[in-house]
C-alpha cells in the first residue's frame, strides 16, 4: 500500500501551484481483501457524464477538475459497484479499495506489482521482486533481513538461518510454493534450501497467524511464491548475471515463461552460482567457498473454475566452511578465541575443501482446484520431498572422503483446503493435512548418528475465518489441531542411558541389547492445538491499527529428542532429552501503521511466552581422552521475548526519500531469570535514496547499518585446567562481540529498449569502508572476522 | 452491463467444465507417477556403527632396566572410546637415579577378541603417526631408542623410548599419539607436532619418583 502512495506520487510530480479547473485526479483501485490492484474497472465520473478505465496498476487519472465535489461510480465484474464522493481542491490522490472476489482476482488478473497478502491481522512483510532482485547472488536468509526485526543466525557467511524476532529452525515455518519445506531445519548449520531467484515475492510473517500451513510456527511463517501466472498468450523471461570482488563469484540465473489466454502456462527457471574463499578486511576465508545450483520447472492451467499445476525443483549446494573453525579439543577452542585471527589462512582458491557441506533438495508436486457455485473453492494437493544432506568433516586416512554425516530425509503431504467465499462478508476457510515422513541416517559413515532412522506421522486440520464488520473493521479467527507421532530407532551408548538416567525411566523401549550399545525404539505422540484471533482497524486514511493474538504448540524435534554424542561439523557434544515436552507459545502483538503522502510510519509490538522453551546452551566440557570437549545440552525452560520492530519512511522531496528501520528485542528465561542465548542485539538501519525516473528510473542509495553489542547475554564461560601443567583456563564462549557500523551503497538505473524489454544495471558496494567486524548470532565469531568491502555489479535482462 | 458480464461467465464457465474433465484425469496420472518414483522405506532396524580405530585401553609399562620388579603402570580405560568418559590409574612409583624402558599397549577392548590398535594399525602406518610425550614437575627426561620405528619426516615414531627418573618429585605425564601430523620433530625427545588430529591426548597425574 505504502509502496502505491510513493509510486503514485513520484509518478504525479504534486506541486501546489494550480489554477482554476486544470486539478488532476488521480485514483488507485485495490481489492479490500489482498490490495492486488483491480484491473480494467469502469469509473463513470457523474459531474462530467465521462468515463475512463483503470489500468494494469490499478490506477486512472480525471483531468481538468474543478475544486469542488465530485461523484464517481465505480463497477467491475465481480465487484459490487461503488459509489464514492471526494472534494476536490487541487491535485489528489486517491486510493480507493473494492469489495472484489478475492480468490477469483488472485488467480485471473496478475501484475508484476501485485501484492498479496497472507494474512489479516498478523504482522506481515512482502518482499517483492524489486527488493529480491538485489539479493540474487545471495541467500533467503540474508533477503528477509529486509523486514525489520527479522534476522540470522550463521554459520560463515553463505549459511544463513532466518531468524524472526529471535526465533529461528523449527519454529519458522517455510512454504516453497505451497510446500511446507522439510529440510532437517532442525540444525544451526542448515540453512533453508531454496534458491532466492525462484521466488517472485516473499511474505514474512511474524508468530503464528497463518493456521493453515502449520500450528507449530511459534517464531513466524515465510511464504515463498512464484511469479504469478499471467492470463494471456505471452513469452517472457528474465535473465540475471552478476559478479562480486569479495570470494570473486558470480551469479547467472534465468527464467523462461509462456502462458496462454486460455490458462494454460509452463516456466521454467535455472541459478547457478559459484564463489572462491571470501576475504575479511585482514585476511582470506579459506574454505569459504560456495558452488549453487538449481532449476524449477512449473506447468499447468490456470481458469477461474478450475486448474492444476505440476511443480518440480532440485538445488544443490556444496558450501565450504571456514578450514580455522575445525577444533580438535577445547584447548583449540581457546587458542583460536585468543588469537584473534584465524589459525589457518591460505592463499585464494575456488576449492572447497573439507570441512564442507553438500545438501540436495527436491521438491515435487501436483496440484489441483475447482471452484463450485455458491459455495467456494477446493484445492487438492501432493506433495513429496528429498533433502540428502552430506557433512564433510576433516577426517584421516582411508575416511578423509566418507561424509561424518549422512542423512536422507523423505516426506511426503497430502492436503486438502476448502475456502468458503460465497459471502464476501465472512469468508471461512478449512483443510486437512497428513503428512509421511521417513529419514535414513546412513551407517556407512563410520560415525555414530546423531540424528536416528526414524519415521514421522502428522495429521492437521484446520479452519480459519474472518469477518468484514464494516468498512473500518475486519475480524478473523482460526483454530487448528494437530497431531505428530515420532517413531525411531535409536543407539544409545549404555553408558550415555545410565548417566542421562533413562535407565529407569525408559527401559521398556530397548529393544536390542549390543555389548556397549542399546538399540532403542521410542515412539513419541504429541497432540496440539494452535489458534490465532486478530482485529484490523482501519481509523481513517492514514491510520490503521492491528491486534493479533496466537497460541502455538511445537513438539520437540528429532534433534532435540535424541542428539547425544560429538557433533563433528560443531566440534562440540550436543546432548537432547527424551523427556521433552512440547513448546507452547501465547504471543500477543499490536501494530499501528501511519501512511500521509510523504510520511510513513510503521511499529509493531509483540510479547511472546514460551513455556517448555528448549534452547541449546554451552553446558562444560566433557573430558575424553582425547581432550575435553565442549559440552552442549538442550534445556526446557520458560522463556518470554518481547520487542518492537519500527519502519519510517519520509520523503524529503519526490527524489530524496529517508528509510528508517529499528528493531529490539529482549528475552529472558523466567526460570533461572537469566537472559536468553542467541538473541539479536538492538540495530538500526537507515537509509538515503535518491531516485529520478527521468534518468533511466536511476536511483542511488546510501545505507548505515549499525548493529549494537548485545550486553544482556547468559554467562555460560567455564574454567578448564590443562591437566598436564595445571593452568586453568577459561573458555570465553559467551562474550559478544563488540557493536559495529557498515555502510553500503546501492545505484541502479533501467533502460528501455521497447515497451518489452528492459536491462536494469546495479552497482553496489557493501561495507565499503572495509571495517573488521563479527556478529554475535555467526557461529564463526570465534574464529574469523565477518566479510570486508564487497563490490558487486548485475544485469539483469527483462523480456 | 451486468447482464452482459453474466453471459459471458455461463459460456466460460461451460467450457470450463468441459476442460476439467481432462484436467482431473491429468492430476490424478501425475499423481500415480509420483507416487510411483519415490521408494517405499524398509521397516528394518537400523545396522549398528561401531567407530572404526576405536581406542579403549592405552597402556604404559616401565620396567626398570636393571631392576625387571620395579615396574610402573599407567592405564587408560575409556569403555565407549575417544568420545566416551575414562579413567585413568597409576600403580606404583619410579626410583630416583633408575633407567626404565618403555613398553606401550594400544587397543580396542570392545571388540573380542580385543583389537592390537598399536601394531595392527599404528606401526604400519607408522609415517602417518608420531608419539609426543610431556611431563610437568616430576622430574623426568627421555630419549628415542635407537631401535624405535621409523615415524614421519625421518624422525622416530617413538613406540621405543628409555626413561631416567631424576631427582625425588611428584607431577604429571602425558602421552599424545597425533594422526597425519604437519610438521614432526624429535630433536628435543618429548617431540614436537604441528597439525594432525590426536587419536588421544592422555595426562596422568599423580606420578611420583622417591
Amino acid at each position: 500500500m505504502k509502496y502505491y502512495l510513493l509510486v503514485a506520487l513520484s509518478v504525479l510530480n504534486l506541486i501546489g501551484f494550480s489554477q482554476e479547473c486544470d486539478h488532476i485526479f488521480l485514483g488507485e483501485l485495490s481489492d479490500f481483501h489482498d490490495k492486488t490492484p483491480i484491473i480494467g474497472a469502469t469509473i463513470f465520473i457523474q459531474n462530467l457524464d465521462k468515463y475512463v478505465t483503470s489500468d494494469i496498476d490499478g490506477k486512472f487519472k480525471i483531468e481538468n477538475l474543478c475544486d469542488g465535489e465530485i461523484t464517481l461510480v465505480i463497477s467491475h465484474i465481480s465487484c459490487e459497484t461503488k459509489t464514492v464522493k471526494f472534494m476536490v481542491k487541487g491535485d489528489i490522490y486517491k486510493s480507493i479499495s473494492l469489495e472484489h472476489h478475492i480468490e477469483s482476482l488472485g488467480e485471473v488478473s496478475v501484475t508484476g506489482n501485485a501484492t498479496k497478502q497472507e494474512t489479516t491481522t498478523a504482522q506481515e512483510t512482502v518482499l517483492k521482486s524489486a527488493v529480491l532482485k538485489r539479493y540474487s547472488s545471495l541467500s533467503l536468509g540474508d533477503a528477509l533481513k529486509e523486514v525489520p526485526g527479522v534476522s540470522s543466525i550463521n554459520t560463515g557467511n553463505t549459511i544463513v538461518k532466518p531468524m524472526i524476532n529471535g526465533l529461528y529452525g523449527s519454529r519458522l515455518l517455510i512454504m516453497n510454493n505451497n510446500v511446507r519445506l522439510q529440510d532437517q531445519e532442525w540444525g544451526i548449520e542448515h540453512a533453508p534450501n531454496v534458491d532466492i531467484n525462484s521466488a517472485g515475492q516473499i511474505s514474512v510473517i511474524k508468530g503464528s497467524g497463518a493456521l493453515a500451513y502449520g500450528g507449530d510456527a511459534v517464531g513466524g511463517v515465510v511464504v515463498i511464491n512464484p511469479r504469478r501466472v499471467l492470463l494471456k498468450d505471452t513469452l517472457y523471461g528474465k535473465t540475471t548475471i552478476g559478479g562480486q570482488t569479495n570470494g570473486r563469484g558470480y551469479n547467472i540465473s534465468t527464467s523462461l515463461n509462456k502462458t496462454f489466454a486460455s490458462g494454460w502456462f509452463a516456466n521454467v527457471q535455472g541459478a547457478i552460482k559459484q564463489n572462491g574463499d571470501f576475504e575479511a578486511p585482514d585476511y582470506n576465508l579459506t574454505n569459504t567457498g560456495l558452488k549453487s545450483n538449481s532449476f524449477a520447472l512449473q506447468g499447468g492451467k490456470k481458469a477461474f473454475e478450475s486448474g492444476f499445476e505440476l511443480y518440480y525443483s532440485y538445488i544443490d549446494n556444496e558450501i565450504g566452511i571456514l578450514r580455522a573453525s575445525h577444533i580438535g579439543s577445547i584447548f583449540d577452542l581457546e587458542r583460536a578465541i585468543n588469537a584473534g585471527q584465524p589459525l589457518v589462512v591460505n592463499d585464494f582458491s575456488y576449492d572447497i575443501n573439507v570441512p564442507k557441506q553438500e545438501v540436495t533438495h527436491h521438491i515435487a508436486k501436483a496440484s489441483y482446484y475447482k471452484r463450485f457455485k455458491n459455495f467456494g473453492k477446493v484445492n487438492l494437493q501432493y506433495d513429496y520431498q528429498n533433502n540428502k544432506r552430506l557433512e564433510f568433516d576433516v577426517r584421516i586416512g582411508d575416511r578423509r572422503f566418507i561424509p561424518a554425516v549422512d542423512l536422507r530425509l523423505q516426506t511426503h503431504t497430502v492436503s486438502a483446503d476448502v475456502n468458503l467465499d460465497s459471502n464476501l462478508d465472512r469468508k471461512v476457510n478449512f483443510g486437512i493435512m497428513g503428512r509421511y515422513q521417513d529419514n535414513f541416517a546412513n551407517p556407512d559413515t563410520g560415525v555414530r548418528r546423531l540424528i536416528p532412522d526414524f519415521d514421522k506421522y502428522d495429521f492437521g486440520a484446520y479452519t480459519t475465518a474472518e469477518w468484514q464488520l464494516n468498512d473500518k473493521v475486519i475480524v478473523d479467527a482460526g483454530i487448528r489441531y494437530d497431531f505428530n507421532r515420532i517413531d525411531a530407532k535409536k543407539f544409545y551408548l549404555k553408558s550415555r542411558w545410565n548417566e542421562r538416567g533413562y535407565s529407569t525411566d525408559f527401559s521398556d523401549i530397548i529393544i536390542q541389547d549390543f555389548p556397549t550399545q542399546y538399540l532403542t525404539n521410542p515412539v513419541f505422540n504429541y497432540h496440539n492445538i494452535s489458534a490465532s484471533a486478530g482485529i484490523k482497524y482501519t481509523i481513517n486514511d492514514s491510520n490503521e491499527v492491528l491486534f493479533n493474538y496466537s497460541l502455538s504448540s511445537r513438539p520437540p524435534n528429532v534433534s532435540e529428542l535424541f542428539s547425544d554424542g560429538l557433533h563433528h561439523s560443531a566440534a562440540r557434544f550436543e546432548i537432547g532429552d527424551l523427556r521433552f515436552n512440547k513448546e507452547i507459545s501465547n504471543r500477543v502483538s499490536g501494530t499501528y501503521n501511519y501512511s500521509s503522502s510523504r510520511f510513513n510510519f510503521l511499529a509493531e509490538i509483540f510479547y511472546n511466552r514460551v513455556a517448555d522453551f528448549i534452547y541449546l546452551r554451552p553446558f562444560d566440557f566433557i573430558s575424553t581422552i582425547r581432550g575435553p570437549f565442549p559440552l552442549w545440552e538442550y534445556q526446557q525452560t520458560d522463556a518470554e521475548l518481547y520487542g518492537i520492530d519500527i519502519t519510517a519512511k519520509y520523503d524529503v522531496t519526490n527524489n530524496i526519500k529517508l528509510l528508517n528501520k529499528t528493531s529490539f528485542i529482549k528475552g529472558n528465561d523466567l526460570e533461572t531469570n537469566l537472559p536468553l542465548i542467541d538473541i539479536p542485539s538492538f540495530n538500526t538501519n537507515n537509509q538515503i535514496t535518491y531516485n529520478n525516473e527521468d534518468w533511466y528510473n536511476f536511483s542511488a542509495s546510501l545505507k548505515s547499518e549499525w548493529v549494537f553489542e548485545q550486553n544482556e547475554f547468559p554467562d555460560f564461560n567455564f574454567d578448564i585446567q590443562n591437566q598436564l601443567t595445571g593452568q586453568m583456563l577459561t573458555i570465553d564462549i559467551s562474550t559478544p562481540p563488540p557493536a559495529y557500523h557498515l555502510l553500503h551503497f546501492y545505484t541502479e538505473a533501467t533502460f528501455s529498449f521497447s515497451k518489452e524489454i528492459n536491462l536494469n544495471v546495479a552497482l553496489g558496494v557493501n561495507n565499503i569502508f572495509d571495517t573488521s567486524y563479527r556478529n554475535y548470532l555467526n557461529r564463526l565469531r570465534y574464529f574469523a572476522d565477518d566479510l570486508g568491502r564487497n563490490i558487486t555489479l548485475q544485469l539483469q535482462l527483462n523480456y | 452491463m451486468n447482464t452482459n458480464n453474466s453471459n459471458l461467465k455461463t459460456m466460460k464457465t461451460n467450457f470450463l467444465y468441459l476442460n476439467s474433465m481432462k484436467t482431473s484425469k491429468l492430476f490424478v496420472a501425475a499423481m500415480f507417477c509420483l507416487t510411483l518414483i519415490t521408494s517405499c522405506s524398509d521397516d528394518d532396524d537400523p545396522v549398528i556403527i561401531n567407530p572404526e580405530e576405536l581406542i579403549t585401553n592405552v597402556t604404559l609399562t616401565f620396567t626398570n632396566t636393571g631392576n625387571a620388579t620395579d615396574i610402573v603402570t599407567m592405564s587408560s580405560v575409556a569403555p565407549d572410546g575417544q568420545d566416551g568418559s575414562f579413567t585413568n590409574i597409576v600403580v606404583g612409583s619410579f626410583t630416583s637415579g633408575e633407567t626404565y624402558s618403555l613398553d606401550l599397549a594400544i587397543t580396542n577392548e570392545s571388540e573380542s577378541p580385543a583389537d592390537d590398535v598399536l601394531n595392527d594399525d599404528i606401526i604400519p602406518e607408522a609415517d602417518e603417526h608420531f608419539f609426543t610425550y610431556g611431563v610437568n614437575t616430576v622430574s623426568m627426561t627421555m630419549s628415542r631408542d635407537a631401535g624405535d620405528v621409523d615415524g614421519p619426516d625421518g624422525n622416530k615414531l617413538g613406540v621405543n623410548t628409555t626413561w631416567i627418573a631424576g631427582g625425588a618429585s611428584n607431577g604429571s605425564l602425558n602421552i599424545t599419539l597425533v594422526h597425519e601430523p604437519v610438521g614432526s620433530d624429535d630433536s628435543n625427545n618429548f617431540g614436537t607436532v604441528t597439525g594432525g588430529e590426536e587419536d588421544f591426548n592422555i595426562t596422568f597425574s599423580g606420578v611420583s619418583i622417591n
